[in-house]
């Protein structure tokens, strides 16, 4: 009974600390974005529509992450971060287009060549997706070392 | 396994932060960035050459160098056919210096003058096309582009050779004098020579002229122009089938005959 109410109470201990964790992580997160989006709104600006989707950007990503953080020690947590790394990696997609990024201002058209840059953010994100592959790997792994190894 | 996966995500998050920093310290650069551009100038050359010149300014204080900066220039006429073209190109803005460039553009008067004489007698706008590009920071490479348009005036605006006078100038010939008026409304003074010869029905030379002008930019030009015609062709020739050649010659620009009617 005693050990019952002792595995309660590191367990409500355990989701309080992903709780606490997850809030913390996505307040400074969002705090980042709060600081940097003022100073770099007048340079987004020239692009339409881009604040917006930055914003639904940060939105998405913060959730996944909470997300993640919650299903610590889970199988789910590394469903959330494939999710999560895929996400990152089809934004870049959609929204660099071939890397090269033109706005027009008056009669001023300003057109910058992003391509190397793109792709170096793209092979990161590829190469966070491959480790969160690997993590689920090695968790099921080490799940199934545990239970092979339980007496019988 | 876990070691692997750790130094993985260690890797990573290095070449996040160096690909962040360089980003970061990229846009810094920008705004230290200062491009300043000076008086512009105009100047004629013998061989029919408008040239433009005009001083750029690039106080570079950011973190990198700027590599392979071009500006060039485009002038077409208002149906978009391209008059001239110049290109300016450093191949190296070094951080920390300050650079002034000359950008010269020529604009070719004969070349103009191929897309029409209306450039010789009337205002107009000449379309501007500029290009500026440079690799920033070696990696980035930009460019801005803009258009404007660039009025024209013309050196001869408004010829015209008014109402003939007559005088006797001696037994065998009468003095024809022909008020020419025209303004300078061009970027440059006009010294020169225009020839006048005056023809019959027949296409027979009766008389020329020559007047040697000096029409300082923005004012305007009210001589006669004085021929001397035998008494003959006067009294005996319908005055109204003449006409004038009239020949421009200013040193940096030939142009002729232009075909005025008589009277």
């Amino acid at each position: 009974m005693a050990e019952q109410q002792k595995k309660n109470k590191n367990l409500v201990k355990d989701v309080s600390f992903r709780v606490v964790k997850a809030t913390v992580k996505a307040i400074l997160v969002y705090l980042i974005y709060f600081l940097l989006a003022p100073m770099l709104a007048p340079l987004f600006g020239l692009i339409p529509g881009f604040m917006e989707s930055i914003e639904a950007f940060i939105a998405v990503y913060i959730a996944l992450m909470i997300l993640s953080d919650l299903t610590e020690k889970t199988v789910f947590q590394y469903f959330f971060n494939t999710a999560r790394a895929l996400f990152f990696m089809a934004y870049l997609l959609l929204s660099m287009g071939n890397g090269v990024f033109s706005t027009s201002y008056e009669n001023f058209s300003l057109t910058v060549n992003l391509t190397l840059f793109y792709t170096v953010a793209v092979l990161l994100s590829l190469l966070g997706f491959a480790r969160t592959i690997l993590q689920a790997i090695n968790f099921m792994h080490e799940k199934a070392e545990a239970s092979s190894n339980l007496p019988l | 396994m876990n070691l692997p996966i750790r130094m993985l995500g260690i890797a990573t998050s290095i070449f996040w932060i160096m690909l962040i920093a360089f980003i970061a310290l990229a846009a810094y650069s920008v705004k230290d960035l200062k491009f300043d551009f000076g008086e512009p100038e105009f100047a004629t050359s013998p061989d029919g050459q408008l040239s433009f010149s005009l001083p750029l300014y690039i106080d570079n204080r950011g973190y990198y160098s700027l590599k392979d900066f071009h500006l060039s220039t485009v002038f077409a006429d208002t149906e978009g056919a391209e008059i001239s073209k110049d290109t300016t190109f450093v191949p190296v803005i070094p951080h920390g210096e300050k650079t002034t460039i000359v950008h010269n553009v020529t604009l070719s008067l004969e070349s103009l003058l191929e897309n029409g004489e209306q450039y010789l007698f009337n205002d107009n706008n000449l379309n501007i096309s500029v290009t500026a590009g440079l690799n920033f920071a070696e990696l980035l490479p930009a460019q801005i582009s803009t258009n404007f348009t660039f009025p024209w005036g013309a050196p001869f605006y408004n010829f015209a050779l008014g109402e003939p006078s007559y005088g006797r100038f001696d037994s065998t010939h009468a003095e024809v004098a022909v008020p020419m008026s025209f303004e300078n409304h061009a970027v440059f003074d006009i010294a020169g020579n225009i020839r006048i010869e005056l023809y019959d029905d027949a296409d027979s030379l009766l008389g020329e002229s020559q007047t040697i002008v000096y029409v300082p930019q923005q004012s305007a030009y009210n001589e006669d122009a004085e021929f001397q015609v035998p008494l003959n062709a006067v009294s005996t020739s319908a005055a109204q089938n003449w006409h004038f050649n009239v020949y421009f010659d200013t040193g940096f620009l030939e142009y002729g005959p232009l075909v005025i009617p008589y009277g």
